[in-house]
This record gives structure tokens, sequence and C-alpha cells, in this order.
């Protein structure tokens, strides 16, 4: 076994390696050179496409055909897309291996799984005039640079919006970057421009000239994260600025005349430059490397903790050696868990000095095998993974007490990384990089592949839910198989039935694209949530199942989709047909209708013959008018659409009534002149206003003509008059004989007027009120002389004293008085 | 390990709070807020508006105003998405700013509690959807008590009811299932009501659903979540339709007579300066005074003072003022004398603070009560008082029409009106027809024409109907067994009429309207308070046996009993968890769960505060030691809080001609 430190490159005080992943990546016919070639991040497909402005070597046996081919990092063709839509402007992966094409005219693709579905959508804003430029990805969205130096961002695939930033100044872009949003100090996506000598940071709000002098700059690269900026000068050097450009950290100087293919940072530590055959590995303080290499030209993937490295024969990983590898394996390292190394080793070869290494590095044991266990994690060679577990093993044993939880962890995980970096699947995950990926991720990575056994077996070991994977391998069988469609779907309904998270809706759906309608009907009905059906039964034509479904599911959101769509598409009288029979969505459709669309209202209540509904709603229609006459004309309509029903003779009447009201009203206002307004007022209201205003014939005859009773109209009157302050008149109607409704009214609604006086007329006539009542009337009046008469009518002693007791001056004496004629009585 | 309280007030409104301000965040820069009049309250009570400011937000606009300015480049939205109307004043105001503003906005909506389908549509048909950044605030319950969670759907009751529009059930449901999800399920569903049995075929169904579509994000927890809960009892659902009297009746604790004066919305209610005194100087708020003669209050539940004083019944109110004024005076000026040391100085000085705030709090309270009383000692309030007390108790209606006539002459507010002849066709399974068709006239007479809408609306929610015939149109044959209540036998079998009430130190929860045990409550009791409810019933001959052998309270007896007499369906469902889910969450929490269990009672289509009183008068008996609640604790939720006003409001016409 070849040592592990023999591809390690020292750059300054940095070990460096470039991890052979896969040998004979592509096929030799393969001109590499002639193109684009991007990858995805976490170890993702490679995406290639020929570049249209170099020349090509015609080969007879060659299709001519265009494409886009996407291939695993070991050279498997995942996929060809064929391509005839256009100059191809932009390539990029998104973190979960989206693939974007962006042509020339603005049209985006997002391919988002690897099998060629896409979803496409535009960039706007000038984008088919201007033409693009170019595009930067990053982990969740892009930006794309114009023909006129616009830039448009989009930050979101499921949701595109396409945004436009600052516009820059207009003169030829010599190159550009990106700050993504989640490392960016404003938290939204910064574009570097280098433009002429300078630089330009661009955001939503404002274009920012950084006052450069040394461009211009022919390449621009933002480290991972977001914390350092390289910048390659016309000059040949490479300069990293800290990505607050607070300061330059070092300064490069290649001394070689052409400018490099490419420029791209390998983690956070170093810069890589790329000629066609030669890499120089750029580390801090100015220090670097250079790897050469047989072949026509090197690209540069970068990764969020390295770099990949592919030609046509190999793909190799260029990262920083980990900090625990390097304490591990460096050369001379005398730490100890290279000392755990050397005694698992010695204990092999069951030398006894493996023991006393162990007690050498005993204090710090529990120390070293944490460093093997991630040394090991950090490995891609599995005899060494081996070893260093199997070093970490040992150490453990000797330990008393030492929570083995990590060293589990680690031999799950190393299982898994190992599986997915066989070739055949070739995802070259790091460590790191699974860990960020999540095993979720990588699952989904997997299922898109089609490599479903994998897959479930992963999930299974990792206890994850396998229901995606279950449903993607369902979606795939109904698209491709070719068996009849009862043998698919009873597979796969004996499969998955009762798994939790299943979504038979999206099995239907994939079966349903695919043509195979009578298939996804059946497989939808397995599906138990009813709201996720409608929308597919909806597309499928199936309407009144879909309208079903949507009531079942008691989503009233979905009922009105529905019956939005339906009412589109169906002729009133089936639309109402449909409604007929289904009560709440019949109410869902009047309650809209209500707010919205009245005449639908209208004629649904016209077809269902809904007399008194039709008549209220040309009523409310009436209260919406601004002017008697069409009110009244409304009026006329409501009343007439219930004529000869007699159950709604009542309603009729009412409207006829209104009508009629409406039109002495309008009287009144013309002949009484302004200042009087009588429109809008109910009978009684009107009443009131006519006594109020002294129009009392008027009242009478209103009174009469629309039957107001006695009693009320004795109550109008009364509150009429307390209103207008006619006391006069009050006073007269005290004289009268009878009263509809008694006089303690009158007595009351006076004294709250506060007319102590005229309210002490109508006492005496409140003869139904018991004495202590009529007491205090008087007391309320300010009486006392008359409360005390009372009192000594009634002859009550008790309610004398109490009347004595609130009476002051000549009326306190007075009571005293009829008190003293109460004792002689 | 802390005990888990399901249905917890604080917690929610953390979530929701949180939720907002994530949504805010994500917006760069200032932005002028737009949200729907019905949202401001919750809003309020959630977040304050320093906090939005803090957030970004510049000025708030009503949606309903329609007055945004476009001082601001970005404008929020934030409306409730269920209403096609609402869908489409969005879109148009968008379009207006659009059209008028010299600067490109950026829009964003976000809709309470859930993005539709149905807004989508509409916005993509205003051609509106593509400028637009869509999220939404899944904001369900909002905790108004600790114990009353209010779902604050202003239009529950006109949907439910007059539209028979049920949104309102879903999001019930939606909000029903969240919690759920996170405490596990009911294990016993059980109600009253058509809606109601509605509600909780939805929430077995929605089970099904999530089992199905569980996302494979969250492992473990949910799995084991859709297993009977171990902190909750019980669901009870009461619908609505199932008990208009307790709504449509004056409400009689304080609490709930601030609401018939006052108007309280989300905990806050406007009341008159010159009542309250002119509004304290609140930060943020800089020159109201000038604009309004009203004062915002906040009437908090957590206030110590107005904790003893909202459930109580408005008679001891004053009472009650009187002894917080003597405490607070006697232990302010007592340690001032004392406070000698300087330790004791220290102490009192630091609870000055304390002082201040429930002397404030006390000056309010009071000149709160006197308003009432004013409005209590009126002429026309006593006699709507007595004529709902003399249908409730069981008196002949027809001899209270005279009064209402004479109520109706005397240009009483409409509402009041229809609350009184409401309660008389919901008590007395309608109304002779003759003397229905004078009333209508009557009130056509008196509040115009405009009201045939408003008695039509009526007769559709079924609050005024015919005897014989409280069927749609008041044209059907006579009444199907199940859709009228008969309150006659139910005043025995429930007793629902208390006639030896005890305001001061009430006994029953009949303290609430001064005699009338609401319905809704005796029937949650019937449920979870069998035994007491039993002696309450059927005195027990033996005073000592009664303890346990009432025989009523034997099963669901009484609840069975009394839901023959009672309109609408009846319901109870046991829901239990897979076998094997079961088994693996007993072996983790053990079985020492056994008492101080949550009961939610869910009020479908709105509780009112003289219900939650009762309730938590229910509730502080099942908590008593030894009691046979075993220390339960009762949760309100509902759809919102009503009161008479509101619901036969739903129905009233306020245009008129001209």
């Amino acid at each position: 076994m070849s040592k592990p430190t023999a591809n390690w490159e020292k750059v300054g005080d940095k070990f460096y390696r470039k991890v052979p992943l896969y040998t004979d990546v592509f096929d030799q016919d393969l001109e590499l050179d002639k193109y684009h070639v991007v990858g995805a991040p976490y170890g993702g497909a490679v995406a290639i496409y020929r570049d249209e402005e170099k020349l090509h070597a015609y080969r007879s046996g060659q299709a001519a055909k265009a494409s886009i081919d996407v291939y695993s990092c070991a050279g498997k063709l995942i996929r060809r897309i064929t391509w005839d839509k256009g100059t191809i402007k932009g390539l990029g992966w998104s973190e979960d291996e989206k693939l974007l094409v962006v042509t020339e005219d603005g049209t985006v693709r997002c391919y988002y799984d690897l099998q060629g579905d896409f979803v496409p959508f535009t960039l706007g804003h000038g984008a088919d005039e201007h033409g693009v430029q170019s595009c930067k990805f990053y982990s969740t969205g892009f930006v794309a640079l114009l023909g006129n130096n616009n830039l448009i961002s989009v930050a979101r695939y499921d949701e595109p919006r396409p945004k436009l930033l600052a516009t820059p100044p207009s003169e030829p872009v010599v190159s550009w970057a990106i700050i993504p949003p989640a490392y960016s100090l404003s938290r939204s996506v910064e574009v570097i421009l280098a433009i002429g000598s300078t630089l330009y940071v661009v955001d939503a709000t404002d274009a920012e000239d950084r006052d450069f002098s040394a461009g211009p700059f022919r390449h621009i690269s933002v480290s991972p994260r977001g914390e350092f900026l390289a910048f390659y000068t016309d000059d040949g050097k490479v300069w990293v600025v800290s990505g607050d450009w607070s300061e330059k950290l070092s300064e490069y100087q290649s001394r070689v005349k052409t400018v490099p293919i490419d420029m791209q940072w390998c983690g956070s530590n170093a810069v890589a430059l790329a000629w066609e055959d030669e890499v120089h590995l750029i580390g801090p303080r100015s220090v670097a490397t250079k790897f050469y290499y047989d072949a026509s030209q090197v690209h540069l993937l970068p990764d969020v903790d390295g770099l990949r490295l592919l030609t046509n024969d190999v793909c190799e990983y260029l990262q920083k050696v980990p900090d625990e590898t390097v304490d591990v394996f460096r050369l001379g390292s005398d730490s100890p868990a290279a000392k755990l190394l050397e005694a698992s080793s010695l204990l092999d070869q069951k030398s006894p000095k493996a023991d006393d290494l162990i007690q050498l590095i005993r204090p710090s044991l529990a120390e070293a095998v944490d460093t093997c266990v991630k040394a090991a994690g950090h490995e891609f060679n599995i005899h060494w993974q081996k070893a260093l577990l199997k070093a970490a093993s040992y150490g453990k044993s000797v330990l008393d007490l030492y929570s083995s939880d990590d060293f589990v962890d680690m031999c799950e995980t190393l299982r898994v990384l190992n599986a997915v970096r066989f070739y055949e699947i070739g995802l070259p995950l790091s460590y790191d990089q699974f860990r960020r990926l999540t095993p979720e991720k990588l699952v989904a990575r997997l299922t898109n592949r089609n490599e479903y056994l994998l897959a479930l077996r992963i999930s299974s070991y990792l206890h994850l839910p396998a229901d995606k994977i279950q449903v993607h391998w369902a979606q795939q069988k109904v698209r491709v198989s070719t068996d009849d469609e009862e043998a698919i779907c009873s597979l796969i309904v004996q499969k998955l039935r009762g798994q939790p998270g299943v979504s038979f809706e999206e099995i239907a759906r994939a079966a349903y694209d695919e043509g195979r309608v009578r298939l996804a009907t059946e497989l939808l009905n397995y599906e138990p949530r009813a709201g996720k059906q409608v929308p597919l039964l909806l597309g499928m034509k199936e309407d009144i199942i879909a309208l079903d479904k949507a009531l079942e599911s008691g989503d009233t959101d979905l009922v009105y989709h529905v019956l939005l769509h339906l009412r589109k598409k169906l002729p009133l009288a089936s639309f109402f047909r449909v409604l007929n029979t289904r009560p709440v969505a019949t109410a869902l459709v009047e309650s809209s209708a209500w707010d919205t669309d009245r005449e639908l209202l209208k004629d649904l209540y016209y077809q269902d013959d809904r007399r008194l509904d039709g008549s209220n709603l040309l009523l409310a229609e009436a209260l919406a008018q601004t002017d008697v006459a069409s009110a009244t004309d409304k009026l006329r309509l409501a009343s007439k659409y219930l004529a000869d029903a007699r159950d709604f003779a009542f309603a009729k009447t009412q409207l006829d009534d209104a009508a009629r009201l409406l039109k002495h009203q309008e009287t009144y206002e013309k002949e009484l002149g302004p200042g009087n307004a009588f429109v809008g007022l109910s009978a009684n209201e009107t009443v009131f206003a006519l006594i109020k205003a002294g129009h009392n014939k008027r009242a009478v005859k209103l009174q009469n003509e629309f039957r107001i009773s006695e009693k009320a109209y004795a109550w109008l009157k009364l509150r009429a008059l307390v209103a207008a302050r006619h006391w006069n008149e009050l006073e007269e109607m005290g004289k009268s004989k009878k009263s509809a409704i008694g006089w303690e009214p009158y007595f009351n609604e006076v004294l709250a007027a506060g007319n102590t006086r005229v309210a002490s007329v109508f006492i005496p006539k409140c003869t139904g009120a018991r004495p202590e009542e009529r007491v205090e009337m008087w007391v309320k009046c300010g009486l006392l002389v008359k409360a005390g008469e009372e009192a000594v009518k009634a002859k009550d002693r008790s309610l004398l004293e109490e009347v004595r007791a609130k009476a002051t001056g000549s009326a306190a004496v007075e009571v005293e008085r009829m008190m003293g004629m109460m004792t002689r009585k | 390990m802390a005990p888990i309280t399901p249905f917890n007030a604080s917690e929610i409104s953390e979530k929701a709070r949180r939720d907002l301000l994530l949504l805010l965040e994500g917006i760069r820069g200032k932005k002028n807020l737009v949200l729907e009049k019905a949202l401001a309250g919750p809003l309020n009570l959630l977040v304050k508006f320093s906090t939005l400011q803090e957030y970004g937000v510049d000025k708030p606009f009503f949606l309903e105003n329609d007055n945004v300015d476009s001082s601001q480049r970005n404008v929020v939205f934030l409306v409730r998405g269920e209403k096609a109307k609402t869908v489409l004043t969005v879109a148009d105001q968008i379009k207006r700013i659009r059209r008028d503003s010299q600067i490109e906005h950026e829009f964003s909506i976000f809709w309470v509690p859930r993005r539709t389908v149905v807004s989508d549509q509409l916005l993509e048909e205003a051609g509106v959807l593509g400028e637009a950044s869509v999220s939404e605030w899944p904001l369900f319950f909002v905790p108004l008590a600790d114990d009353v969670l209010s779902l604050e759907l202003d239009t529950a009751v006109e949907d439910l009811y007059l539209r028979k529009d049920p949104t309102s059930v879903y999001l019930a449901a939606k909000a029903l299932m969240q919690q759920q999800q996170k405490y596990g399920l009911f294990p016993r569903i059980i109600g009253k009501g058509d809606q109601a049995k509605r509600l909780a075929d939805l929430l077995i169904r929605m089970r099904t659903e999530i089992t199905a579509g569980e996302s494979s994000s969250s492992i473990g927890p949910s799995f084991l979540g859709l297993t009977p809960s171990s902190t909750i009892d019980s669901l009870v659902i009461i619908d609505r339709e199932v008990d208009f009297p307790t709504v449509l009746l004056t409400q009689l604790t304080y609490e709930g007579l601030l609401d018939e004066v006052f108007n309280i919305a989300a905990n806050q209610t406007e009341v008159d300066s010159s009542i309250v005194g002119g509004a304290a100087p609140q930060p943020g708020q800089t020159g109201s005074a000038s604009t309004s003669m009203k004062r915002k209050v906040i009437i908090d539940p957590k206030d110590t003072l107005y904790s003893t004083l909202g459930d109580a019944n408005f008679a001891i109110v004053g009472g009650l003022l009187n002894k917080a004024a003597r405490h607070l005076q006697s232990s302010t000026e007592r340690n001032q004398l004392a406070a000698k040391t300087t330790s004791e100085l220290r102490d009192f000085v630091a609870r000055l603070p304390g002082y201040q705030a429930e002397q404030a709090s006390l000056k309010l309270h009071t000149s709160l009560a006197e308003e009432i009383i004013k409005h209590t000692r009126t002429d026309i309030f006593t006699r709507s008082l007595e004529v709902q007390q003399n249908i409730m108790c069981g008196a002949d209606p027809t001899t209270q029409h005279d009064s209402i006539t004479e109520l109706i002459a005397r240009d009483v507010p409409l509402p009041s009106i229809l609350r009184l002849l409401a309660l008389e066709c919901t008590t007395n399974a309608g109304m002779r027809p003759k003397d229905l068709e004078t009333f209508k006239r009557a009130i056509i007479q008196a509040y115009g024409p405009q009201h045939l809408l408003t008695l039509s609306g009526l007769e559709k929610m079924g609050l005024l109907a015919p005897r014989g015939g409280l069927s749609i149109g008041g044209t059907g044959p006579a009444a199907k067994p199940g859709s009228v209540t008969n309150y006659t036998p139910l005043r025995k079998s429930l007793r629902i009429w208390d006639d030896e009430v005890n305001e001061t130190d009430p006994n029953d929860i009949s303290y609430v309207f001064s005699g009338y045990a609401p319905l809704s409550v005796r029937l949650v009791q019937s449920i979870i308070q069998k035994q007491t409810l039993a002696n309450l019933i059927k005195p027990s001959s033996h005073p000592q046996a009664s303890a346990q052998a009432n025989p009523l309270a034997q099963g669901l007896r009484i609840f069975d009993d009394a839901s023959k007499y009672v309109r609408g369906a009846t319901f109870d469902e046991v829901q239990t968890g897979e076998e094997k889910a079961v088994k693996a969450k007993s072996m983790l929490n053990g079985s020492q769960h056994d008492g101080a269990k949550t009961v939610v009672v869910f009020y479908l289509g709105g509780v009112t505060r003289a219900e939650i009183a009762a309730l938590r008068f229910v509730g502080s008996k099942l908590k008593e030691v030894g009691g046979e609640g075993r220390g339960s604790r009762i949760v309100i939720c509902s759809t919102g809080i009503v009161k008479g006003g509101d619901l036969v409001g739903a129905a009233l016409e306020k245009r008129r001609f001209g």
C-alpha cells in the first residue's frame, strides 16, 4: 500500500493533496478543451456541452446534433439532453442538482431531475432584446448579465421571480463574479464587475465604484463562503482581498504571459489557476505549487471544501489536507494519534512494543482516538480508513470510559460514502460535503439517478423514510414499463399501499403526463387525500369528480377553485345543473357571487325559482341606487318578481309600501323645500320628522295610509314634540282625557328632556301609579311640597318622612307642617 | 421533565410572532404595511407596533381605506385570502399603485392563514401574480387569555349560518389538527350540532390524510404525535347553532357587559375619553389625542384586579371595586407609616410601580363600571332584560309582546329588538305566524323597508321562524325532530333555569345570567362534570351518599337524555392510534400522567364572554383537589368571541335608501 502522504504537496506551511478519484473518465476522442464543463456541488453530476465558438473536428460516426450531456464524475453518461433551442449562454447547477440552462434570448430551463424533465421560465427585463451574455450560479439561484450590462437575479427556482439589479456603467465587462446572498454583508446577492481598470459592486439598490486602478482584472473569484476575493490582473498577478474589501491579503506574480483559462478557489485557503495543461495552486502569503497534466485542458470544478480537476483521463480531488489527517500521517509526526496508529500496526505484528507506546500516550489517548476517527472520515482510501478505525478501536478498548457514538457514526457514514464513491455510482463525496449535503439529500440524488436499490438500502441503514424513493420508483415504473396497465397498477398498489408519505397523486400525475389516463384514474383512487386529487382531476378534465372530491375534502378553497374553473368552462345552464344537487357548492357560489357577480346570482335564483331570494337581490340593488326614481324602479321589479306567489304576499306588500313611501318622501322634500331630508327614513321616522317640523296634517295622513298603530303614533308624537321642544303643545295634550300609552311615558320623556314644569303636569294623570311612585315623580320634578301632599293623601307617614329628609328651605317648613297635621289627625 | 401543556397560549403567540417577524425580515428595507381591518386586533395583540417598526414597517394602512401611498418601495399586504372579494381588492390596489406611482415597487402578500389556490388564480387573472412575492402567515389560534384561544374569524357567524359557507369549519379543523400533531390525538371527540359533526368528521378525515401525507422531513415526533395524547382528555365541540339563545341574552358578567356596552375586539376597546380620562401618553403614539376623542383601552386578562372582576356578575362588581380600593389604600398608607428601616423602605419603593399600576387599573375599571351602571339603569335596558328573563324561565312568550311592541315604538336600536324576537323564536320553536307578521310589519315601519333583507336573513339563520316550521323559507311542513331545541323538558332535565341563583358567592354557572344556566355549558358539564350536575338536577335524599351514587352520573346519561331535545347531530368518537405506536408511546411516557389533563372545548361559530366565565367556573371546580375532575384544565377555543349584537348583526342590512 502506498503511503497516504504520497499525493501530498506542501504549499507554504500547509499540505494539499490530490486524491485520485476515478480514471479513464471520458472517451479519448472527446475533445474536452472544446467543451464547457460545469459540475454540480457536493461531488454531483457534470454537464458538458460543445463550445460553439471553437472549431470542431468533423467525425463521420458522430451525431451532428448538439446536446448537453450529463455525466457522473466517473464518466458514466447519466442523460443526454438533445439541444436545438438556441445558443446556450449559461449552464449551471443548483445545490439540489437542478440543471439550469439559460439561452441567449433569456429563456431559462430548470431540469429538476436528471431525467430530462424541465420547467421553463423567462428572465424578462429586456433579456430578449439585449441578449444574455453570461451567467453566474450559486447554491439556490443565479445572476445573468445582459448585453447592456443590466443584471438580472433569480433567487429561487420553485417560484422564480427575476429581479433587475441596479444598473452599472455600460462599458464592456472584462470579468465578473457574484457573492451569494448567504455570505454577502447585505444578505442579498452582490455582483462584482470588472469594468475598465476598476471594479464595481452591484446589489439590488446601487452600483458602487470601488476605485481600483490596477485593472483590467481578467478573472474574479469568490471563495466558497465569501470571506475572500481573488482577482487576476492583466499583468499576471493574483490579488487576494478580504471579503469586506478592508485589506489586501496577498499578491502573487505568476510570471506567465498568457491569461489563465480559469481561476477558482480551492476551499477557502488557496486559489487555483488553470492554463491548458498546468495548474498553479496559490496559498496564503503568495506561496505556490504547480501541477502539470498530460492533457489538452484541465477543467476546474469548485466545491465547498476543495476542487475537482477533470481531464479525459482522470478526475482528481484537490483539497487542503484536513488537520486530523496531517496529525496522523505527517512524516515524523509525534502526535498521540500517530503513535496510536503505530501501536495498532505493531499490535498486528504481535509486537509487545504496542503496549509501551499506548502507555506513553496514555494521558491523551481519548484525544488520539477522536483524531483517528476523524482522520478515517477524511480518508478516501479504504485501506487507510480501516487502519485508522482499527487504531481507534484499539485505543478505545484501553480506555475505561469512552463514548463510542462518534466511532459508530463514522463507521456507518464511511460505509455509505464508500458505497456512493464506487465508480458505478460516481458520487465522490468528501466527509465534510456529506455532512453539509445531509443524508436525506444524498438519498434524493441517488433516487434521481434511478439507483433505487442503493437508495433504499442507505435509507434503511440510516433510518430515513423511504417514501420519496418509492414514489419516484413508481413514477418511473408508470413512465417506462411496458407491462399492461392493470399489472402495473396492482404491482404499485401492492408494494406501496398504506406506506406513510406515499403520494399516489404524484404517481398518478406521472401516469397522466405519460398519456396513460386510465392508469392515472385507477391510481388516483388510492390517494387518501381528497385535496390532492383535485388539481390532477381537473387536468384530466374529470371536472365533476374533482368537484365532489373537493367537497369531500372540506377545503372550501379547493371547492372555489373547481367552481371557478367550471364557471368558465360550462354553459350557465349546465353549471347550475351541477350545483343543483350540491348544496355546499351552491352556498359557496351564492356567497362569493353576492360580493362579486350579482348577475350570476340573478340567473341562479331565476333558474331555481327562488322568488324571495331573487326579489331580495333586487331590493339590495334598489338600495344601491342613488336617486329615488331608479330605486323605485328596482323596487317595482322586486315586487313583480313575487307576483302571483301567495306565500310571499307579505313581502310583496312591503315592497309596494316601500315604493310608495319613497314617493311620499320625495314629494315632501319638494313641498317643504331644502333642509327637510326624508328619503331613506322609515315610515315611523318620517312621521317623527313631520311632527317635529310641525306638519301634523301630513303626519296623520301618513299614519292612516301606512296603518301605523295608535300606540306607535302616540309614542312618535310624544318623542317628536319633546325633541322639538314644543312644550305648549305637550301641555295641551296633557289636557286631553285619554292616551293610548298611558301618561307615564309623557312624564318620563319630558323629564328626561329636563323640563320639570311640564313633566309635573302629567303626574296627576298617572292614575295607575302607586302613591310612593307618584311621590318619587314629584320629588324628581323638585316639587317637594307636592310630594308631601301626595304622601299625606296616601296617609303614609314614613313616605312623608322620606320627603322631609330631602326637603330644604321653605319646602322643608311646609313638609314639617304637613307632618304636624298628620300627627294631629 | 417539565410537564407538557397542550394548547399553551404563550407558545402559540410566540410562534405566530416569530413567523410574522421572519416574514418581515425577508423583505429588505423599509416597507408600508397594508392590513385588513379585521387583522389589526390580532396583530396588535401579538406584536407591538414599535417592534414592527424595528422590522422596517414604516406606515400601516388599512386595506379597506384603499389609501396606501407610494412613499416606500416595498409594499406588504397582510390579508386573509379565503374570500374572492379581498383578493380582488388586493389586486386592484396593486394595479392602482403600479399605475400611479413614479417608482417601481416591490409587492409582497402575506396570506393569512394560508395561501389559497383561488387567490393565485384570481391574482393571475388580474395580471399581478408575477409582480408580487407571495407567502403565508400561518396564524390560526390567537390567544386572548391563557385559557382562551380564538381563531378571530370575524365573519364566521355570517359565513356559517347565513351564507352556509363552511370555510371556518375547515380552518378550525386545520387549527385543531396542528395542535393534534403536536400533542397527540384527542382521545375522544364528542359534541353536538350539525356543523360540529362536520368538524369532527373533518378531523378524523384529516388524520388519515396526514398519516398518508406525512412528509418525510419529520420522522419520529409526528409518528408518535398521531397516537392519543396523554395530556388531553377530550375535545368537546359545540355548534353555536345548538344554543343561539345564550348569545341573544344580555350578558351579565362584568366582561360581558363591557363587551355589550363598549364592544371589545381582541382584548381592546374604545371608550370615550370623557369617561376614562384623557389618553395616557403612549410611547410611539404622538398627537393622536387631537384627532380622536376615543381612547383605546386594553382589557388585559393578566391584570390582577381585572382577573377578579371580569367573570363576576356585574351586581357584585361595585363591592369588589370598593374592596380593592380599600385594600390598596390600606397597604400604601400603612406601609408608608411603618416603613422605618431602609430595607423596608426599599421593599416598599420596589413595590410602588405595582401599586401605581393597580391604582390606574382601579381608576379605569371604576369609571367603566360607573358608565355601565348608567347604561343598566336606563328604562330600556331593564325592560328588555325583564323580557329576556321571563322568556328564559318559561313564561308564556305572548305576554311579552306588548313590551316588545312598545320598545319598537320607542325606536330602541334594532339589534336589541331583533335579539328579543329571535330569543322568543329559538326558545319556543318559532312564533305564531300571525304575531311574527305583525312584528315584521312593525319593524319595517319603524326601521325602514331595507330591513326586509334583515328579516329574511334572520329567517335563513333560523333565528326568526313561524311556529311549526323552522325549515328554510318557512313554508315547509312541521319541524322534523332534531331541527329545533325544545326547552321545556330541558329546563328540568338540565336545570337550565335556577331560581335560587347566588351572584355573590356562586355555586352554579347560572350566576352568569342571574338565573339562566347557558345550555351550551350545561352540555359540556354533562360530559365532563357529570357528578356535580347530576346532584344539581336531582339532589339525592341522602346528602352523605350523594358523592358517588347518583345514578344519573353514570355513563353519558344526562348528555344522551338532553341531546334528544337539542337540535343538531350528536356524535361521540373515540380516536385510537396504531397499536404499535401506542405501545411505544406508553413505554416512553410511562403511565404517570393520570390527572391534570386538558379538556378542550371548541365553540364553532363563536363563544360569548358569559360562557367563558361559566366554563372557567366549571374549570375552577374541576381543579379542586379530590373533586371529580382530578385537576383537569379547561381550554376554550372558538372561531371568535360573539355577542347577541354580532349574531343578529350578521343579517342586518346597513344601507338605506337615498
